[in-house]
């Protein structure tokens, strides 16, 4: 068989149905190959797309995720996509074709030194060199991704290698294997636990991407002590839980933030204290000792000492640490920040208050969902105000904060899971910059729901430049926007605009009921700001409120 | 602060570019360095000396968990690559 078909072959054996990509003339190869494979591919609008559906694909279900597109301009599509993944720790192979070998360095048409692009961006990436390591380097490609902490690796493939003839011979797929539990850490980490006051989960992705989700529930049902939860962990700590005091950091619930200042032992179980969630780090749970729980060596000590660190697979680990403490003051303490901070939807206006909506949307949608959204406002109130079963149905981008996320994510979230109700929440901003995958959904009738919240600005920036910048609104107006009504009718999506309070819940019915995809077209108030915040540089319990 | 590094890679080609870059990126500047193929074992070893503010152990652990790095071990802080490999 040629090289190409070589590569569709190693695609299925480690399970690999679908993939999201574009052709190029340098990868035209696997695309012959593609002609007469079993493998479905999603024919992408923009690279990037094909980038974030793979992540989507990836993020929905705990797959690898599988992208491609051609050499050069094609690769560099990729980049921003391979950037996300590798900030969140997503598994995602992504497949580019090279220019032939010989002409690798003499500045070749479409010729990018896409290995030199990939060294930052991936967890690890190659350049096929010979026909000979070419199955080799696709098992090694979908090892790496899923193995210790996620992430995406870049298979940069030369055309005469896709072209070459080249024996298949099976491969023994490699089972997971776990570090060995630290016994004496894990005594030392249940001392801890045993004896602290005020004890508290901070709970991040690390415990989604171990699946380790139940574990973890098990694991606060052994103890109850209280759980803060970063954007990446939403939907782990079970909603009803009494402690669950939610989103931790700049924009987090005050009951996380100040529950998080006042512990007296901070149990970090897959985080990383990123500046988002601590703000100023010397003041970050300033009288907490500190227990770490990860898979990735690099994280412990990072920016945070810690007491008691343990590197481990969450599904073995997690079981080892049940102990209850008798802490009944502090579970009270607990349980009456979040009443005192639960959130509010009492607004008095007649215009849409963006949380409420999300809020109701929330709770009609059928249990099967998933939402992806974009970076914004928008992001921060879904993370807020809706409510999730699982991370799997919550897409964001954390690390990476990319606009143009959402669509494509949501694409690939309903390739993968084909009856689940797949949920785009974007701003007017982020919108735009994928919105070319509305071809996508057109072209295999995706039954994409849309939610767009438009404020006719960037409204995270603008939020900044009025409370830090002196209300000097540098070039973040965005009034002139496209009729998006008309827009999404061009990709035959049926939309409806609406903005006012009294219109929301016929909004969201034909939404949900629409058979096929939708766009709800929000118009909300410029005005409306996320709260609370943490100004950039304070501590998390020096947070500013706004007003309903 | 200097330290000196040993580590032992795989020999792709891109290697040394790779290891260098999460030098630079994780705050250390390199003061030297020596790298020699092995082609018995497949493998290029790689002694480093560099110098920065931050805690060694955080590069260290960068390096590590870099897929072509098989072994990292931390020789005398203060000494120099070409000095130790003499
Ligand atoms: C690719 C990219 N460019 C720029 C930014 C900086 N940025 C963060 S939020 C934001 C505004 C987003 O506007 P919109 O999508 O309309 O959402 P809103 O904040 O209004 O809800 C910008 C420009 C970014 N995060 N990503």
């Amino acid at each position: 068989m040629t090289g190409a078909e070589l590569v569709l072959k190693v695609l299925q054996q480690h399970g690999i149905q679908h993939i999201f990509g574009y052709p190029g003339g340098a990868i035209m190869p696997i695309y012959d190959a593609l002609y007469d494979s079993d493998v479905e591919h999603f024919l992408c609008r923009h690279e990037q797309g094909a980038a974030f559906s793979a992540i989507g694909y990836a993020r929905s279900t705990g797959k690898v995720g599988v992208c491609m597109a051609t050499s050069g301009p094609g690769a560099t599509n990729l980049v921003t996509g391979l950037a996300d993944a590798m900030m969140d720790s997503i598994p995602v192979v992504a497949i580019t074709g090279q220019v032939f070998s010989g002409l690798i360095g003499t500045d070749a048409f479409q010729e990018m030194d896409v290995l030199g692009m990939s060294l930052s961006i991936t967890k690890q990436s190659f350049l096929v060199q010979s026909l000979d390591e070419l199955a080799d380097i696709l098992h090694q490609a979908f090892e790496v991704a899923q193995s210790g902490r996620p992430g995406p690796v870049l298979v940069d493939i030369p055309k005469d290698i896709q072209i070459g003839a080249v024996d298949f011979e099976p491969y023994p797929i490699a089972q997971k294997q776990y570090p060995l539990l630290e016994t004496n850490a894990i005594a030392k980490a249940r001392d801890l636990i045993g004896s602290a006051q005020k004890p508290l989960f901070y709970i991040g992705g690390g415990v989604g991407m171990a699946d380790a989700i139940e574990e973890m529930q098990d694991l606060l049902n052994a103890t109850q002590i209280p759980a803060i939860s970063t954007l990446k962990a939403l939907g782990t700590v079970p909603a009803d839980y009494p402690y669950n005091l939610g989103l931790v950091g700049m924009h987090g619930n005050q009951a996380a933030n100040h529950a998080v200042q006042e512990c007296d032992l901070l149990i970090c179980t897959g985080a990383r204290f990123d500046d988002r969630v601590t703000g100023k780090l010397d003041s970050f749970a300033p009288n907490a000792k500190i227990i770490h729980l990860d898979i990735d060596p690099a994280e412990i000590h990072k920016l945070r000492q810690a007491d008691v660190s343990i590197l481990a697979d969450f599904k073995q680990l997690l079981p080892e640490l049940a102990v209850t403490p008798s802490i009944s003051t502090w579970q009270q303490h607990a349980a009456d920040l979040k009443t005192q901070y639960a959130w509010r939807y009492d607004f008095p206006g007649e215009t849409i208050y963006a949380p409420k909506l999300l809020n109701l949307l929330s709770q009609r949608l059928p249990f099967d969902h998933a939402v992806s959204c974009d970076v914004g406002q928008h992001q921060m109130w879904v993370a807020q105000h809706m409510l999730f079963s699982s991370p799997r149905n919550h897409l964001s981008s954390g690390g990476a904060g990319t606009m143009g996320f959402g669509l494509p994510a949501a694409i690939g979230v309903q390739v993968a899971r084909p009856d689940c109700t797949s949920v785009v929440v974007s701003g007017d901003g982020s919108f735009m910059m994928n919105v070319q995958e509305l071809g996508t959904i057109k072209r295999f009738k995706l039954p994409v729901k849309i939610v767009l919240l438009d404020n006719q600005r960037l409204g995270m920036v603008k939020q900044w430049q009025e409370l830090f910048f002196e209300e000097r609104y540098s070039e973040t107006n965005l009034s002139d926007n496209p009729d998006f009504v008309t827009l999404a009718k061009a990709f035959d999506i049926p939309a409806l605009s609406i903005n006012q309070a009294d219109q929301i819940e016929d909004g969201i019915d034909q939404l949900i009921n629409s058979k096929g995809p939708f766009l709800l077209h929000v118009q909300i108030d410029e005005k409306e700001n996320v709260w609370p915040l943490v100004p950039p540089g304070k501590a998390n319990n020096d947070m500013l409120e706004g007003e309903l | 602060m200097t330290h000196t590094i040993k580590l032992e890679a795989s020999n792709r080609p891109e290697v040394m570019e790779r290891i260098l870059r999460v030098v630079r990126h994780r705050g250390f500047s390199l003061e030297e360095v020596l790298m020699k193929q092995c082609h018995t074992t497949n493998s290029t070893q790689i002694t480093l000396t560099v110098s920065g503010e931050r805690p060694i152990s955080n590069l260290e652990n960068q390096l590590n968990k870099l897929y072509d790095v098989a072994q990292l071990e931390r020789a005398q802080t203060g000494a120099s690559a070409v000095a130790m490999n003499a």
